[in-house]
């Protein structure tokens, strides 16, 4: 370097320019496309002069490729917006119209009459709990109740769709699964009442339903946590060579919850076997779908996290199934991601806390009620089959009212749990200050007794 | 030459100019030059930032656990993890860059020897770390998750205490996420500030269904986290920063485990109790000597250990006087031991003071201990600010400030 014995510039300003110089250096040699850096010869830096045919090949613009890590594309040359595609989004996948009828013969799963039953009543048991149940927490029996009206076809479609050990994590409009997986009417009402037969201890708000021998993880108030949840699920099915698939239900509401994008992106990146399914109702309590997102709701957000996405209609209960059955199929054995987003509507409030007059019409309401129901349009399946009549309908309606009625009876005379429970199970193990605690209440209640409602607790 | 007189001059008037006027020298001469001062002048500056607030003292070597290796506290965690994982092979350990060994190499090589879908990175999401661990616990599995910093936990916040620590009591015992571990390097660590040095463990001490556990030493380290990791309930594991290199000692290399939930006195006294945990043992160590030699002030020494559960009857046990009144004790409070021994209690932790879990560990004694206190609960914490950066030597609670306040219960 011809520079450094500038003896104008002094030991500082020698030293100023050294580093300047290999600022440069390092300047240039990162500059360079990639095709030259494989080049050995070539040597970096100012003052080295390059033979200049050589120096045209390797910056030629026609042969580079981009190299960097973070993506796999091509050049383009044009300055262009994406233009998210809103207007005509993606399709939705249906077996059969709105009365019932299959569309196309090759899709219709052709399932046995039992099994199209089982779908019916299942769905149809479900509604009549609903009703009942509703019913009593505005008669001030239970505290609170959600209803699953109108997307009683997005849980029995999918569950029917399952292993019976797939592990199910829900949101809280999944009772169908539940349903469809012979859960006893005796528990959902042990769970609303809180009452000693509660599996659940009595903690829990009703609709708050679990079941380890169903396998389905119990539900929990807060939004879209299942999610991530289910990937770990999922991860460990995969490393214990389970052969089982996770199922992660949640609303569109819960979607926009970063749980949700959390959860995505690590099924993808870590390649699990699960199942995102979105319930897409329409709303999240009053909040319609048009403010909770602007872009082609939820099934165009997996291709985004590579994750292999389908929209299906919710209501068309073997639309549901066969989407779901096909996504357990490949993401068992190709150990990846499926989102299903099932389009449906939210027939009843969001719970007995809600009133949705006040956000939609009634006649929007009654719309899908009397024209796009699942229940109705599997009934027109079942009838146009010759499996099912006005009679049946009839007398299945009586049995299953009677079936609820009974179990609502039971537990409601059944008392609530030991007031000790309000105190285990925090840890394993009952830690000292807890234990002092309880003791403490204990004593309360042997003085102050009369004025809490223990005559309703089993002693 | 007059050059390099010229020079000479310069150099001189810079080193005249004297420590505390560096920032002074720098812009006077500009800052191409700025940058290039001699390496002396630089070194004043770089000596007080990197004297340490502690001194580790290490434990003697335990005897009773096999043979035992030279480790500082990474390497006691990093053994901790092999042992577990050599142990259980559902058990799996993820979180923002593990699988080349971590910021703080404390999965080195556990990668390359049990696998990469044992040992694997995860997207750069707390609650998504925490929410997916969560997840592998309830199937059965072990999940070890690792924050990356404990200041970087908040997005996890949620899982933690709504999901997490509510598992088993919300499902009437039917699920539960107890092989959940997550590990965070926790605390100050000279030079940290606002988002590198946070110990919020009062945060979560506020939460039951989780347990909280801070490791003074490599020693203790390893078989603290290898209980959380067999312990049935989620656990949080913060592992002080400072302390990972710092920190050397003799350290078992077969697994063993160190109880949960059980302070431990590490040095008996009479007159004065001193609480912390994590790095803060080492300083009220200090502490504890100063006040033996300065004052004859006899000190009790007890390392918490977990934050929650804790270990009450041991802090409890000097609320009297007299040892008399410890026979006046009946079996089930015979427990209650070190305050009642001494009658003065002081809790440090860096922490700020309000809401830090001093207040929890400051509430119950005075409870449990009112009539045997001598003097009011010291706590010296760390101030209510966020963590700073340059004033940190002023921030953290440091042997002077823990020496003054007991001074001044002594004298109360």
């Amino acid at each position: 370097m011809a520079y450094c014995s500038c003896g104008g510039l002094g030991f500082g300003g020698w030293l100023y320019l050294r580093i300047w110089i290999t600022f440069i250096g390092t300047c240039s040699t990162s500059v360079l496309p990639a095709a030259s850096l494989r080049s050995p010869d070539l040597s970096t830096g100012l003052g080295t002069k390059q033979h200049p045919q050589r120096q045209q090949q390797r910056f030629s613009s026609l042969d580079d490729k981009p190299q960097f890590p973070g993506a796999s594309a091509e050049f383009i040359d044009k300055l262009e917006f994406i233009q998210p595609n809103v207007i005509s989004g993606i399709p939705i996948y249906r077996v059969m119209d709105r009365q019932g009828q299959i569309i196309n013969p090759s899709e219709d799963p052709n399932l046995p009459q039992e099994k199209v039953l089982k779908f019916y009543k299942s769905m149809t048991l479900l509604n009549t709990m609903d009703r009942i149940l509703y019913e009593s927490q505005r008669q001030g029996r239970i505290s609170f109740y959600m209803t699953n009206y109108g997307e009683e076809g997005t849980h029995v479609g999918s569950a029917a769709a399952l292993d019976n050990t797939d592990l199910v994590f829900g949101q809280y409009r999944e009772a169908g699964v539940l349903m469809y997986r012979d859960y006893p009417l005796e528990l959902f009402m042990a769970q609303c009442y809180g009452n000693v037969s509660d599996l659940g201890k009595g903690r829990q708000m009703p609709v708050h339903y679990g079941c380890k021998e169903r396998h389905f993880v119990t539900i929990s108030s807060p939004l879209a946590t299942q999610i991530p949840q289910a990937v770990g699920a999922a991860y460990a099915a995969k490393r214990a060579n389970a052969n089982r698939v996770v199922i992660c239900y949640f609303g569109e509401g819960a979607a926009s919850e970063g749980d949700a994008h959390a959860g995505f992106n690590f099924a993808a990146t870590l390649e699990c076997p699960i199942i995102f399914f979105c319930r897409n109702n329409g709303y999240a309590i009053s909040t319609p779908t048009s403010e909770q997102y602007r872009g082609d709701g939820i099934a165009a957000r997996g291709p985004g996290y590579g994750i292999m996405s389908i929209r299906v209609d919710g209501n068309d209960v073997f639309a549901v199934y066969n989407a779901t059955k096909e996504a357990r199929r490949r993401a068992v054995a190709e150990n990846q991601p499926f989102l299903i987003e099932a389009m449906t509507y939210r027939i009843g409030h969001h719970s007995t806390s809600d009133d949705s007059s006040a956000y939609r019409s009634v006649d929007e309401v009654n719309y899908w009620d009397k024209q796009d129901h699942p229940i109705s349009r599997l009934r027109h399946y079942l009838q146009s089959r010759g499996w099912w009549d006005d009679e049946q309908e009839k007398d299945w309606r009586k049995q299953s009212r009677k079936k609820v009625m009974e179990a609502f009876e039971q537990a409601e005379r059944k008392p609530k749990p030991n007031f000790s429970l309000l105190f285990s199970d925090v840890y394993q193990e009952m830690p000292a200050q807890l234990r002092k605690q309880q003791e403490s209440l204990a004593r309360h209640l042997q003085t102050y007794g009369e004025h809490y409602p223990l005559d309703h607790f089993e002693k | 030459m007059a050059v390099a007189a010229a020079i000479a001059c310069r150099l001189l008037r810079l080193r005249a100019a004297g420590a505390g006027g560096h920032w002074r020298r720098l812009r006077g001469a500009g800052l191409p030059r700025g940058f290039l001062q001699p390496a002396s002048a630089g070194e004043d500056a770089a000596q007080w930032r990197r004297v340490a607030h502690f001194t580790f003292q290490p434990d003697p070597e335990p005897l009773e656990y096999g043979q035992t290796q030279k480790m500082n506290l990474f390497q006691a965690v990093t053994s901790a993890l092999d042992n577990s994982l050599a142990k259980d092979p559902t058990a799996v350990i993820f979180g923002e860059d593990v699988a080349f060994g971590g910021v703080f190499r404390c999965t080195v090589g556990l990668r390359d020897k049990y696998g990469k879908d044992r040992v694997f990175n995860t997207p750069l999401c707390e609650q998504g770390i925490v929410g997916f661990g969560i997840g592998i616990a309830v199937t059965g599995a072990t999940a070890i998750a690792e924050i990356q910093f404990a200041d970087y936990i908040f997005p996890a916040f949620d899982q933690i205490v709504n999901e997490a620590a509510k598992y088993r009591y919300r499902s009437g015992d039917l699920f539960n996420c107890g092989s959940l571990t997550i590990r965070a390097p926790w605390g100050c660590v000279g030079h940290g500030a606002v988002y590198h040095s946070q110990s919020p463990e009062a945060f979560f001490a506020h939460c039951p269904g989780i347990k909280v556990v801070v490791p003074r030493s490599p020693f203790q380290a390893k078989g603290l986290l290898l209980s959380c990791i067999e312990d049935k309930n989620p656990c949080i594991f913060f592992e002080p920063k400072i302390l990972y290199r710092a920190a050397v000692e003799q350290v078992p290399v077969e697994p063993y485990n160190i109880p949960l939930s059980q302070a431990e006195v590490i040095q008996e006294g009479s007159d004065v109790t001193l609480v912390a945990w994590g790095t803060q043992v080492h300083v009220i160590r200090e502490v504890a000597s100063m006040a033996q030699e300065k004052l004859g002030v006899s000190c009790e020494v007890i390392d918490l250990r977990t934050i929650i559960p804790w270990d009450v009857d041991t802090v409890c046990k000097s609320a009297g006087l007299e040892t008399e009144n410890l026979k006046m004790l009946t079996l089930s409070s015979w427990e209650r031991q070190s305050v009642i021994k001494t009658g003065r209690l002081l809790v440090s932790h860096e922490a700020p003071l309000t809401g830090g879990f001093a207040s929890e560990i400051s509430s119950t004694v005075q409870e449990e201990c009112f009539l045997n206190l001598e003097a009011p609960i010291s706590r010296v914490c760390g101030y209510d600010t966020p963590f700073p950066h340059v004033f940190e030597p002023f921030y953290i609670p440091d042997k002077w400030k823990c020496y003054d306040a007991l001074r001044k219960m002594i004298n109360y």
